[in-house]
């Protein structure tokens, strides 16, 4: 089963291929914007940047660097902006193969498998409820960000619960539909792993 | 025992389909039946998921969503819940982490699309 991590596009709705960014830095623009770019490594956020922008942001930074630093630190310098660009170029690839090899397994499902990825893709919570639900928990309103966040984080949550459900299930040598009883074992087996937040008992430190 | 349980959802569907006069421990309505029965069926369950499984699922997602909501509100800005906030909170999981960042930077890859786009119309 495809890792929900791993996807590319969103769940919410087909995805267009959104037309290449300008060449103006599209890293700064983001992390104003962003606003969780402080929370993200600079590192990361241009790898991902870098996807979309191609070789245009990657050669205005190499020159925005050469300009800067003169002497012995422009050796070190240089080598660090290769390995940068050696990893960036790398990480592409890897995408853009993995883009590939997901297009041929999709290719060859089954009708059954394809509903079935349809709906693991189209699947999402409602905006609205999502929101109307934690505003009722703070009582102040929430940016559109926070619900995009919640609802992705919750969608993942679910498909722990159903997965591990469905381990249970077959490793009682039952078959699906999952009744209750596999989703309560599917639980305390996460609870166990610490993946279901608890924060209704006090942790004691030091016993 | 399954045969028990493949009565029961039919007069359960019947009673959320009214209204949910007796919800018995779901004391408010059903949020995200529809949502979580297509969101099971893509994670790999059948395509008609049993209702009591559905119901303590939601169950499971408004506890999660109240937990991690509260322990937002707990850090950085107290009484308000961020982006950061979140991120900070799911930072030990790395697939709810890896997927909040897909969600966002796919978002404001679209954002900025969108602006372009709007911007070439007005321009021509």
């Amino acid at each position: 089963m495809a890792d929900p991590a791993r996807d590319a596009l969103g769940a919410a709705a087909a995805v267009p291929e959104p037309p290449p960014a300008a060449a103006s830095p599209p890293e700064a623009a983001a992390a104003e914007t962003a606003g969780d770019g402080e929370v993200r490594e600079a590192g990361g956020g241009s790898e991902l940047k870098a996807e979309v922008a191609d070789g245009e942001v990657r050669s205005a930074e190499g020159e925005a660097a050469d300009a800067e630093e003169p002497g012995l630190q422009a050796g070190a310098a240089r080598k660090v902006k290769l390995e940068l660009k050696e990893r960036k170029e790398k990480k592409q690839k890897v995408d853009e193969d993995e883009i590939q090899k997901m297009q041929i397994l999709v290719s060859s499902f089954s009708e059954e498998q394809l509903n079935r990825y349809e709906m693991y893709r189209r699947s999402a919570f409602p905006k609205a409820a999502i929101k109307r639900l934690i505003q009722s928990i703070t009582g102040t309103s929430v940016s559109q960000n926070v619900v995009i966040a919640m609802s992705g984080i919750s969608k993942v949550f679910v498909g722990e619960v159903v997965e591990e459900a469905l381990d249970v299930c077959e490793k009682w040598g039952e078959l699906p539909p999952l009744q209750p009883k596999h989703m309560r074992e599917a639980v305390r087996r996460l609870k166990a792993r610490g993946q279901i937040p608890n924060s209704k008992y006090k942790k004691i430190i030091f016993h | 025992m399954a045969d028990e349980e493949e009565d029961v959802p039919f007069e359960e569907d019947a009673e959320d389909a009214g209204g949910g006069l007796d919800g018995g421990q779901g004391r408010r309505k059903r949020l995200f039946s529809k949502e979580l029965r297509c969101m099971m069926y893509g994670f790999g369950d059948d395509q008609n998921p049993y209702t009591e499984s559905v119901d303590i699922l939601e169950d499971l997602v408004i506890e999660f969503i109240t937990e991690m909501t509260h322990k937002a509100m707990s850090i950085g800005r107290q009484g308000r819940v961020q982006v950061e906030d979140i991120v900070f909170l799911i930072r030990k999981d790395p697939r709810k982490f890896a997927r909040v960042k897909d969600l966002l930077t796919m978002n404001e890859e679209l954002k900025r699309a969108r602006k372009a786009f709007d911007e070439a119309n007005y321009g021509s």
